[in-house]
Formats: structure tokens, sequence, C-alpha cells
């Protein structure tokens, strides 16, 4: 019996309430497999005696204790042999330190699976060739952030025809190469194939703001399409309104706002959140999302504002069933006009994002070196 | 926005001006005549009239709201610019400006000349004060505004020139990224000494830039804490507690941590839970905490619950807040708003505080009983902190104090001694 497999291999990827009772199975079914294979998982859930049995409702789901992302910075957690990771991932390390997460065969087949079904829901399926613009990095060998690893993986939804990278590594962080992906995209926009671009965000509006400071304007080929991932990261504060961005994209690329198109995800919850035509981040059947009040983590109701706390079966050789992220954010469910049922996630910032720079939190980031 | 020679003028403008700002910099020594500090404080005096006024409220008051300032801690800050503050500051730090010694030997002060003053974003006004600073003691400054700076400086650095315009060949402002290291060490280059406000990576990142033979101040990052004995009293602990909420940790002299005098763990934990009682009525009755801040804090309590089994340590919390003993005897950082470390140290251990150099600032003495207060101030002082505070006073902001150890005005300037002319 594998409830988990059933789950990634279903079709109606937006319906919840269908998958509900799936979800709880293939939920309790990895619950007891990580706390017989982790010893870590085995102690925080004993420390809340909880037993992983005791999952049989939706309503338990809440009462599974979870882990902060924070705690995989910390710790390695890890309920199979360090040989059967095939990929070791690590977070981008926004604040500094990172999660390494090792993921074996049967969570990255769980993921191709889900990554077929949600390329073909929101059509990023294409067999004709490409030309790419990653605003990201160069995969290479010291480099094991899942941002490169991902945005590297979205140039096979369509068969690449040439992969420019935009970022640079440099000695003072990662540097945007202008001159270089101004070069490629001026060739692209003169090719019959379309062009795709994916990265960060920041990145991508950067760029475009730089071209559109500069007067450049191209009117891309039919089909292309800008593809967002990554979060908007240390950016926050220069965070644009996203019909701002689109209007950028139209008028300096000439791509509709339908042909943008947003990833959301984490190396903690590795599920491809897919925002739909009115750009919201539905939920899909492989998750399940919880909105917790800070002051005592209990579920708030849809539409309040709390910490996002982010569940899925996926992973098999890591205990990541529930994962508290750093983020603040909103569960919707007004009803979508893109046709989806199940409730969209608004991230709304990162806890504890303040201007204010304070001296003694300066000092100690010396102290740790 | 760029300040230069007494104008404000477009960013844009900024690498054409920096080329040819060597033709007007050193305008001031040509006439061989040196700034005089009154002329400076009658300004500064005039300025901060005004400002008590209401005249600049359109300016002040988002600033104060921003940075969550109350009005009297405002009205401290704006005492340190009135002639009364300027004048015993100078009284202070240039208290020998001329002296003849050997018989024939004149001593003198000058202003060491040129300044580049980097600045940080954490507290607004501190730009335009090290301006003020560079200004007493007689030299040429350029300000390099730091990120995201609200405007504040300039204007009110304008204010200043409108007020006294002899010190629009002393006021430069530019608005240069840290980035552009080019530019930068190009403004170095031109100065006699470099101003640091900010982390260790804004000091060595100065200290890459600045050529041997110019001399860098640097005001980095400080941590403070509080030292306390068994029989310190409620109301010191209340005392420290108080000033914990109001600043929530965020300032240099800000309380991260208590050291404990004692090597009984028993002893430590009672200390912890007496502590920890206190410091949650004092929440109580003290403005909440902001959400985004009060999430992190709740992530990080968790977490500290989670690795309790490698940690060891002992979590005192609720609504937010903190309390967590711990085994180790180092000085960090706490989570801040309101989440303090207990830690135990020893009295004969205090000097092993010595190890962190230049970061200590600020420690409160908490005990009741006089011959031991005078025991761990001096032994305190011997390691390495600088100011030794009651309860409740380690924010206190007082005119004439020194900065970090030392004395602002004298690390701008320099001795000249000159024999008396040939008979």
């Amino acid at each position: 019996m594998n409830y988990t497999k059933k789950l990634f291999r279903k079709k109606d990827i937006y319906n919840l309430e269908k998958t509900d009772e799936l979800f709880v199975k293939a939920m309790k079914e990895n619950a007891t497999f990580q706390y017989n294979n982790c010893q870590d998982y085995k102690r925080i859930l004993d420390d809340f005696s909880f037993n992983p049995e005791a999952l049989e409702a939706t309503s338990d789901l809440a009462r599974l204790p979870f882990i902060p992302t924070l705690y995989f910075k910390h710790h390695h957690l890890q309920s199979v042999p360090a040989n059967k990771q095939v990929i070791k991932a690590t977070s981008s390390g926004t604040s500094g330190s990172m999660s390494k997460i090792g993921f074996d065969l049967k969570s990255l087949l769980r993921g191709l699976d889900m990554v077929i079904q949600v390329g073909k829901y929101h059509k990023l399926w294409s067999i004709k060739p490409t030309n790419y613009i990653v605003f990201g990095y160069q995969p290479t060998k010291t480099n094991k952030t899942a941002v490169s690893k991902t945005a590297y993986g979205f140039t096979l939804f369509a068969p690449a025809k040439n992969r420019t990278f935009a970022l640079e590594m440099t000695d003072n962080g990662y540097k945007l190469l202008l001159d270089k992906v101004l070069k490629a995209l001026d060739k692209y926009s003169k090719s019959k194939l379309p062009m795709r671009t994916i990265g960060f965000p920041a990145y991508t509006y950067f760029f475009l703001r730089n071209l559109k400071e500069k007067g450049i304007r191209y009117k891309m080929p039919k089909g292309s399409m800008i593809t967002l991932g990554g979060g908007w990261k240390q950016f926050y504060a220069e965070k644009v309104d996203k019909q701002d961005f689109y209007a950028l994209v139209k008028e300096v690329l000439d791509i509709d706002e339908d042909h943008i198109v947003e990833f959301f995800g984490a190396v903690e919850h590795p599920i491809l959140y897919t925002d739909c035509k009115c750009h919201h981040f539905h939920v899909p059947i492989y998750s399940r999302i919880i909105i917790r009040n800070p002051d005592d983590f209990s579920p708030v109701e849809h539409g309040k504002i709390g910490l996002v706390n982010l569940m899925s079966p996926m992973i098999h050789s890591a205990p990541l069933l529930s994962v508290m992220t750093d983020d603040l954010g909103i569960l919707h469910d007004e009803k979508c006009p893109c046709g989806a049922s199940s409730p969209w996630l608004e991230i709304i910032g990162r806890v504890g994002v303040s201007d204010i720079v304070t001296c003694a939190a300066g000092a100690d980031e010396y102290l740790k070196k | 926005m760029i300040l230069y020679q007494g104008k404000i003028l477009e960013n844009s403008r900024q690498d054409e001006l920096i080329e040819s700002m060597i033709n007007v910099l050193y305008k001031p020594m040509e006439s061989g005549m040196p700034l005089s500090t009154d002329t400076v404080i009658n300004a500064c005096d005039q300025l901060a009239a005004k400002i008590k006024n209401g005249d600049y409220d359109d300016i002040v008051k988002p600033f104060l709201s921003l940075f969550n300032i109350s009005e009297n801690q405002f009205q401290d800050m704006v005492r340190l610019f009135t002639r009364e503050g300027l004048e015993y500051k100078c009284s202070i730090e240039l208290s020998d400006e001329e002296k003849i010694i050997d018989g024939k030997i004149l001593r003198k002060r000058y202003p060491l000349g040129v300044l580049l003053h980097i600045a940080a974003g954490n507290v607004d006004i501190l730009p335009a004060y090290s301006v003020v600073e560079g200004l007493l003691s007689g030299n040429i400054n350029i300000l390099k505004l730091p990120m995201g700076d609200s405007g504040l400086s300039v204007k009110l650095l304008y204010e200043l020139i409108q007020i006294e315009p002899e010190l629009s060949d002393y006021i430069y402002v530019f608005d240069v990224p840290s980035t552009e290291t080019e530019t930068l060490t190009k403004l170095a280059k031109l100065c006699n000494g470099v101003v640091v406000w900010g982390g260790d990576a804004a000091v060595k990142a100065a200290r890459n830039m600045v050529d041997v033979n110019t001399k860098i101040i640097a005001w980095g990052h400080k941590l403070s804490f509080a030292y306390a004995e068994n029989d310190a009293s409620d109301e010191q602990l209340k005392a420290l507690a108080q000033s914990i909420c109001d600043t929530n940790q965020l300032l240099c002299s800000s309380c991260q941590g208590i050291f404990v005098d004692t090597d009984s763990k028993d002893e430590q934990l009672e200390f912890a839970n007496r502590f920890f009682k206190i410091l949650c009525e004092v929440n109580s009755l003290s403005t909440a905490v902001d959400y985004g801040m009060r999430a992190k804090n709740a992530i990080n309590i968790y977490n500290e619950r989670l690795e309790k089994h490698t940690t060891g340590n002992t979590i005192l919390s609720s609504d937010g807040i903190s309390v967590i003993a711990k085994d180790d005897s180092s000085l960090e950082l706490s989570y801040m708003y309101r989440n303090v470390w207990i830690k135990r140290l020893p009295k004969s251990q205090i000097h092993t505080l010595i190890k962190y150099k230049n970061y200590l600032q600020t420690a409160a003495v908490l005990t009741t009983d006089t011959s031991k207060q005078e025991e761990i101030a001096e032994k305190l002082a011997l390691a390495g902190v600088v100011r030794i505070t009651s309860a409740g006073n380690m924010n206190r902001t007082v005119c004439g104090e020194a900065h970090d150890g030392t004395y602002a005005l004298r690390e701008y300037s320099r001795i000249v001694e000159r024999e008396a002319s040939v008979e």
C-alpha cells in the first residue's frame, strides 16, 4: 500500500476535498515511517506526546508537531542511508545559513509525477525548441542551492535551443551580467522560436526596468513566456506591485500577462506551487497549509494573517511532513475565476523583517564567525 | 540628494562633482583661518532652538514615529545640539586646546583636516551628528549617506548652512552606495581620516579601501549586558526589565543578557525564574512588540525547545518573551525584543570577557552590596567594559559622555607642537 504514490499520480490537482482522505492516509504512512527511521523526528514527536498512528482525519493534521525551517539549518535530518540520497540540495541561505536536505529516488519520482501533472494543468509543456534566459546561476559542483537546480530544471519543460545564464558568482555575491543578457535577448527576439525566461523575480524586474530606462523595446516571438521562481528574497523592500511588473513586461518585451507564470516552493517543502491566470497560488493536492497565530500557534481562519505552516507527505528521505516557514501569509478561500477550487496562498513577507538595522546584531555576526 | 558648497543637487551629478571637488575642497585652508568652535556651536544652537520650536515638525515627527522615539528621548537628543550641551562636550573633549611645554614649545590642537564619514542606517540622526562632531573639531566633512537614508541628514545640514553660510565650505554630502567602492576610494583619498559607523563588514570594507596613511576612526557595533549578584533587589531587576522593554534590546547599550555571579546551576535557574516573572510583569505594561518580530521570535523560541536536547538550555517563555538559561559563559546577541539569556559567570571569571575586546560596551551592575559593586565594576572595567551603570541607566544619554571609551573630538584632531619663534 502506498498512499503517497497514489496521491502524486492524481490528475485533478486542485481538488483538495476529493483527496483529503488520501492525503491524511499518506501523511500517517509517512509520519510512521519517519518516526521509525529518524531518531530526531521520533524524539520531537515523543516530546509532544504525539503518536503518528493518531493521524486519522484532516482535523488531526494541525496537531502533528511542525519543524521550523530554522531547525533544518542546524540539523541534517535523514531517514534513509546517505548513499540512497541521490540529490543533496541546500536552501539559498537568504539569511546566512542553509538547510541541507537529501532526496532519495523515491521522493524524486513523486516529484516527477507532480511536475508532469502541474506542467500539464498550467500548459507549461511544449515540444517547440525554446531559447532560455535563466536569471539564476549556472549549476556547478560547488553550487548546490536548490534554486539553481530548479531553474535549470525548468529549462526542460520545452526543449532548450540555447540557455543563457544571467548571474555570475563574484566575491561580493551574485552579479547580473547585463550586457550578456541583452545580447542574448536581442538575438532571441529575432528568432522564430519562443523565448522563456526563468529566475528570481527581483533580477528579472531589475533587468527589465533597466531596459525600460534605456528605452529598449522588443517584440518577443509568439509563445514566449516569463517564468518567475525563487521568491523576492532580500529585495522585499523593492518589492513591486505585481500589476506594475506585468505592465513592464508588456511594455518592454510585448509579452502578455497570461504568459507570465510564477512558481513558489522551498527546499523544505519542494511542492511546485504555480500561479493561476489570476496569479493566485492555489494549494495543490500534494500539500496542505495551516496558517497559525504566532502567539500560540493555533490555526487561524481563512483570510487572517499568520505563520505559514506547509504540509506534505512527498519526501521519503527526510521528515518534511510539517514545516514551519519564516513567512507570514494568508490563505484565501474566495472563489477564484480561474476555476481551481482550492484555497490560495498569499505570502505577505518574511517574519521579523525590519528596516532598522540594529547595531548589536551587527557585532554578533562577527562573533559567530 | 547631494549637498555641495551649500547647494542641494541631483544625484546624477555625483561623478562630475567628485571629480572637480579637489578644486574647492581645501579652500578653507588657503585662508589660514581655522573654523572656530564657537561658530559651529552658534549654528547648532540656533538649529536646536528651531527644532524645539517645531519649525521642522514636518521632517522630525515622521522620523520619531518611524524609529519609535519618545518625546523625552527626542528632547535628550536635541539637548546634545544646544549651546550648553556642545560647550560642555568641548570643555571635556578639547580641554587642553593650547599649552606651553618646556617653556618654549607651543602645543596646540588642530583638526585632522578632511574627514569622510561613512554613516550607518540604524539611527537617522547619527549621520548629521557625526558631521557636527567633525565641525566642532574644525574639520572639513564629506558625508556618505547610509542606504535608505530618509533625507533627514541633508535637510538638517542644509539648514545649518542657512544659519551659518561659512559652513558651506565644510560640509559635503553624497549618496554613494557602499557597493561603489571605486568612488568611495576616490573620496577617501581626499581625506585625512575616515569615520566609519556600522558593523564589522563596514569597518573591514573601510580598512580595505583606505590608504595606510589615512586614519580610520571606527564606531563599530557593540554588545552590552548586566552582571548580577543574587542579592540584587526586585527594584533593580525591574529597572533592568524596563530598559529591556523600552529599547527592545536594539541599541549597542541595550542589555542582551545577564551574567550571574555563581557557578551553581540551581542558583542560576532560581535567578532566571525570578527575573522571568519580573520581565513578564513589565512586558504586560509595555507597548506590545511589533507583530512580525513576535512571529520571528515565536519560531526562535519554539526552535529552542526542539533543540533543548543538544543545547541543554532551560527556556522560560510566554507571550513572545523569554528568559533562556544557558550553560556557557559567552557574550552573545539575544533574540532581542524582550528575549534575554542568563549565564553563569563567577566574579573570579569576569576577566575572561577580555576576549571580546572592542565589542564590549555597557554593563549594568545589579547588587545591593556597595563593596561588591565596587569590586565588580573594577573587574569589568579591567576586562574592557567602557560604561558601567546601574540597572536602569544602560541607555542613558548624557552630555559630555565619552563615546565607546574615547572622545570623538580628540580622535578627529591632532596635536601640533611648535617652537616659539626665534628671538
